[in-house]
């Protein structure tokens, strides 16, 4: 098996098929979300679906959905001033799920004794369009330097849809995931579509070298250009603040194929068997020389 | 002791780091400040594959080896509730009680931690996702689940035994003309002199002592 190979299948093992528990599960959600957001808010909000799921980028290791709740231009439906929006549109989310408010997006965790603090793996995004057109939207940034983006989902999506890197896009996230590193999904990847322009074509592996040592060539940090909002977007700042870290690992990982080839960057794919993951751990459990039991402080 | 263990002990840091590169190259060795910390996805593993994957961050404390590694799962797939040993209030999961670890002969290895009760907890947590019981039970929470594993540390199920035997251990020296931890109000010369000398060899006075204060200073109620 070359290295190609190798990759197509680190690549199969993280699809999330259709009638996947992670999916069936975001889906649950999702009709939920929508079921408290039209209640409040009535069917004046946009509610629309964007994240991994939409751009063909998601993997098993680390999924989202995006959920976008915009309202019309002229409305007041959900507040009249952004921040006014984002904390209704909390408020709303609050009466069912632990909301963790993050920059523009309000995560959704589980409030429940039972699930209390489970990540849901969804974002909802309150907004505003920018006119009656509906394309353009304005989005809150809490505790941002600018209070107000202009941003366009669909020109994202499509941005990314069209690159022709989707996979090379989904081995980057998982490589992302497994270093722990903490760069904003979205900028990362403008950076590797930036990165492939004219290699869309090459095989997968190259495609992966390409971008790793570009990266840990370059010390200083590589532009990026939102294509929602180019001038009024600057990612500058977001790029060079996970540059050395991004450049580190880069090197790190060039090295490691050297040294000791791909399977060390991306581990080893597992052979497909009728054992269930349960069933391979309860096996596993049963040759544990050190068994020992959890406990927890409170009761 | 002043000072933290990384700043003291650099050579330990070095280890820590030389063990989780070669066992596990997701995980990232990170020192932020004044703390250690572990973070990256912690493979699952069974004979030579991956079972599993789980985001992990590991704080190591100030005192580290002398006091566990904080374990967190920071991926959000575990719920912060006790039945899960994951604690509400602040997302520390609870592999193992403190001091059963610190009793572990390989107890300042970090990659002892991760294959042992790191995995452990782990291999329970996809198990119980799956409808299954704990694969080698569980304890029961709160302070009665401290006197099950602190019982089973000195051979007794007895609370005040308990206490006695675990005060008696964290002493730095035995006497032979204490009364016996075992409450037969007999010299402890006379009595269970050799199994405590025994035990003194398994728990440091340190272990004792921090086991004690886990229990707020000794109440057997």
């Amino acid at each position: 098996m070359d290295a190609n190979d190798y990759l197509n299948r680190v690549l199969s093992a993280q699809n999330l098929g259709e009638d996947s528990t992670e999916l069936k599960e975001l889906q649950t959600h999702r009709a939920e979300v929508e079921k408290l957001l039209c209640a409040s808010f009535g069917s004046q909000p946009i509610i629309r679906y964007g994240g991994s799921n939409a751009k063909g980028t998601i993997i098993k290791e680390y999924y989202d959905l995006d959920i976008v709740c915009y309202i019309p231009s002229d409305s007041d439906v959900a507040g009249k001033a952004l921040a006014e929006i984002y904390e209704n549109v909390r408020k709303c989310l609050a009466a069912k799920y632990y909301v963790e408010p993050r920059t523009s997006a309000l995560r959704l965790k589980g409030n429940s004794p039972a699930d209390y603090m489970r990540d849901f793996h969804i974002d909802v995004v309150p907004g505003r369009f920018t006119d009656e057109s509906q394309t353009d939207c304005f989005i809150y940034q809490k505790s941002a330097e600018k209070c107000r983006l202009k941003t366009n989902l669909d020109v994202h999506i499509a941005h990314v849809k069209g690159s022709g890197v989707i996979d090379a896009i989904r081995l980057f996230k998982l490589w992302k995931t497994r270093k722990s590193l903490s760069v904003k999904q979205f900028v990362f990847e403008l950076l590797i579509i930036d990165l492939l322009k004219g290699m869309k074509s090459k095989p997968i592996s190259d495609q992966l070298l390409h971008v790793w040592r570009t990266i840990s060539e370059q010390a200083d940090p590589i532009h990026v250009e939102d294509p929602a909002n180019p001038s009024g977007n600057d990612l500058t700042d977001v790029m060079a603040s996970v540059w050395p870290v991004l450049r580190g690992a880069a090197t790190d990982t060039l090295n490691t194929i050297q040294w000791s080839g791909w399977e060390a960057v991306f581990g080893q794919v597992a052979a497909t068997t009728s054992f269930t993951i349960a069933e391979k751990a309860q096996r596993a459990a049963a040759s544990v020389n050190t068994p020992n039991r959890p406990w927890c402080p409170k009761k | 002791m002043k000072g933290f263990w990384h700043e003291r002990n650099p050579g330990l840091l070095r280890t820590v780091e030389k063990e989780v590169a070669a066992q596990c190259s997701d995980l990232l060795v990170i020192v932020e400040e004044d703390t250690v910390r572990i973070r990256g996805s912690f493979p699952l593993m069974d004979d030579g594959m991956v079972l599993d994957r789980f985001l992990i961050e590991i704080t190591l404390p100030p005192d580290f080896p002398e006091s566990t590694p904080v374990l967190r799962e920071v991926g959000g797939r575990i719920p912060w509730t006790a039945d899960r040993h994951v604690n509400q209030r602040n997302g520390e999961a609870c592999p193992i009680v403190p001091e059963e670890w610190l009793m572990w002969p390989e107890h300042e290895s970090i990659l002892a931690f991760l294959e042992g009760p790191v995995r452990n907890f782990f291999l329970g947590q996809v198990l119980v996702e799956a409808g299954r019981p704990w694969p080698f039970g569980e304890r029961t929470h709160g302070v009665p689940g401290l006197f099950e594993a602190y019982g089973e540390m000195v051979g007794a199920s007895d609370r005040n035994t308990i206490l006695r035997y675990l005060d008696c251990l964290s002493k730095e020296t035995l006497k032979g003309h204490w009364d016996c931890p075992c409450g037969s109000a007999k010299r402890l010369r006379n009595c269970h002199w050799d199994d405590l000398k025994a035990l003194r060899k398994k728990i440091p006075p340190s272990v004792a002592g921090s086991a004690l204060e886990r229990l707020g200073g000794g109440t057997a109620s």
